[in-house]
């Protein structure tokens, strides 16, 4: 569906896209994540077609998108970031305009727009001029043009930006539900709104790929942790536990690598690598010594830690 | 349909929508109808419109650019020009729709200016000869065209309607100047080029009812390399 081959983009001194590689071949939807300013719209822009890389290649369903363009590009539908619409023209008008420009019949051009003003719920607006519509109104205008043509990709560039909660909740069931039957490609420096949305993520910063894969095999590359938080026995002094708390846990095999913090006075906390044999470890020695334990559990690694530590790492490469 | 006429439908479409478009058209309309009432409608003069086209020609200075100017420079302000060149229409298409929009808005300016030769009809004894007054109208669509296919150019390499609109105008004043008056003092090779392509003369013909297919000719090729510099502009616009 879309093959895109080391991709490079520079303005200027900045090389806002290196090397960037993407493949997709199913429908699903793929996100793409980074801080602002990580080359997602520039990719995007690179993969519509609006601006040529400095290097690399695209294509779209097998046709190059540098030497067939025009072709390449019907089979996507694209809605950029900021909606771009004809303000005096009405979502039907513009509707309309769009399927014209695509070559569709007047039959065919009518239920698509039937269809598209249905699915993205334009109905009480389809005949008030897009000037005069929310931000709101405006995004679903311009998705539902992005789809008037039926397209097998849909590229969407930070689809949800500008719409309050109750609009990003029906965004994100219109883009599951496309992504069972399209290839969908969103950018999007949200993270809740990757997760909730997409099946595969692509994270991007500094204008490369940091990595690649479903959401769970990403957050799966980083280790689960060991948490725990503990007191000292009542009575002990509060304001010695960390102390006591350093002296206890050397007795426990295995935690040599650990971080203790605060967690409000008297508790404890402490985060470690998880092993269930330390964890089991740390439990009997903190009973054996009286120890209240509030918490103790292995926790799952998220998206976010995982986005966070590869942004992160990339920076200090980058400053490196 | 081809995508360049649904875009020529559009270009054509958006001026009447808003305010502008009439206002444009309303401005036209009445400084036409002064250079009618003033040039025109003379009494004991024969029954012609031959000394309404060449000062309605130099209307077009300012009215073409004001319709150009919006044809790129107002999508990319907006961001409107990123579906229209990601959509599947070529960049050459995109040009072609874009002029052949604004080339429609300006003839449907002429429309209403039809009343004066019915006008001139009326008020004279003799009958009217209608070849001049359509040669007339040639010329200065053929003319008005070459001023928009210029403004055109500007307008894709800006986002200022207003620097779009002052560019145009002074580049089609530097080429009346350059191609008019200031022809004898260039040397005579360059001279001889810039009587060829000049501008005024030729509506004069026009008007006369001269149909002059050299200077047809000479407009359609100078406007079709202006659409191929657009063309240039606007591929440029992927690479920057």
């Amino acid at each position: 569906m879309i093959h895109a081959h080391h991709l490079s983009k520079s303005f200027g001194p900045v090389r806002a896209v290196r090397d960037l590689s993407l493949m997709i071949d199913r429908p699903g939807v793929t996100g793409l994540l980074g801080p602002n300013g990580a080359g997602k719209s520039t990719t995007i822009r690179m993969l519509t077609g609006y601006i040529a890389p400095d290097t690399g290649s695209t294509t779209i369903d097998g046709i190059d998108l540098a030497d067939r363009p025009t072709e390449a590009r019907s089979r996507i539908g694209y809605a950029p970031e900021t909606a771009p619409l004809y303000p005096e023209l009405t979502p039907v008008q513009y509707l309309q305009h769009r399927a014209k420009l695509f070559r569709l019949g007047r039959k065919e051009r009518d239920t698509a727009i039937g269809r598209e003003i249905e699915r993205c719920v334009l109905t009480d607006v389809a005949r008030r001029r897009i000037g005069a519509l929310s931000k709101g109104y405006r995004q679903r205008v311009a998705l539902a043009a992005a789809l008037i043509h039926d397209p097998p990709i849909v590229i969407l560039d930070e689809p949800a930006s500008g719409l309050d909660p109750a609009q990003i909740i029906e965004l994100r069931k219109a883009i599951v539900t496309l992504g069972q039957m399209k290839a969908v490609v969103l950018s999007s420096h949200v993270l809740a709104e990757v997760e909730r949305t997409c099946d595969r993520v692509v994270v991007v910063a500094g204008g490369r790929v940091l990595a690649d894969g479903a959401i769970d095999e990403l957050a799966r590359g980083e280790p689960a942790r060991l948490v725990a938080e503990f007191a000292p026995p009542n009575g002990a002094d509060p304001m010695l536990a960390r102390h006591h708390a350093a002296e206890l846990l050397a007795r426990v095999p295995g935690l040599a690598s650990r971080r203790l913090l605060d967690a409000g006075n008297p508790w404890v906390r402490l985060e470690a690598p998880h092993d269930p044999s330390v964890a089991e470890a740390l439990a009997k020695v903190l009973v054996a010594s009286g120890w209240r334990i509030r918490e103790l559990r292995p926790e799952r690694p998220s998206l976010e830690a995982r986005f966070v530590e590869l942004v992160e790492s990339a920076a200090a490469e980058g400053s490196a | 349909m081809s995508p360049s006429f649904v875009i020529a439908s559009r270009e054509f479409a958006a001026p009447y929508r808003t305010a502008s478009g009439w206002l444009i058209a309303a401005l036209f309309l009445l400084l036409t109808g002064a250079v009618f009432t003033a040039n025109t409608l003379v009494p004991g003069e024969p029954a012609s419109l031959r000394y309404f086209f060449g000062p309605a020609a130099w209307l077009l200075v300012v009215i073409a650019p004001a319709i150009s100017m919006r044809s790129f420079a107002e999508e990319t302000r907006t961001g409107t020009i990123e579906p229209l060149l990601t959509g599947p229409a070529s960049d050459i298409e995109v040009v072609l729709g874009k002029h052949l929009g604004n080339v429609a808005f300006l003839v449907s300016l002429f429309v209403p200016s039809l009343v004066f030769p019915l006008l001139l009809a009326w008020a004279s004894d003799a009958s009217l000869d209608l070849g001049p007054i359509f040669s007339g109208y040639l010329g200065l669509a053929l003319v008005g065209s070459t001023y928009l296919a210029l403004g055109l150019v500007v307008s894709s390499v800006t986002d200022s309607q207003t620097l779009a609109f002052l560019a145009a105008f002074l580049l089609v004043t530097a080429f009346l100047i350059v191609t008019g008056p200031m022809s004898e003092r260039l040397p005579s090779w360059l001279g001889t080029l810039a009587a060829k392509v000049s501008v005024q003369p030729r509506i004069a013909d026009f008007a006369k009812g001269v149909l002059d297919f050299g200077a047809v000719i000479t407009l359609a090729v100078i406007q079709a390399g202006l659409l191929a510099l657009g063309w240039a502009a606007l591929d440029a616009r992927r690479w920057r």
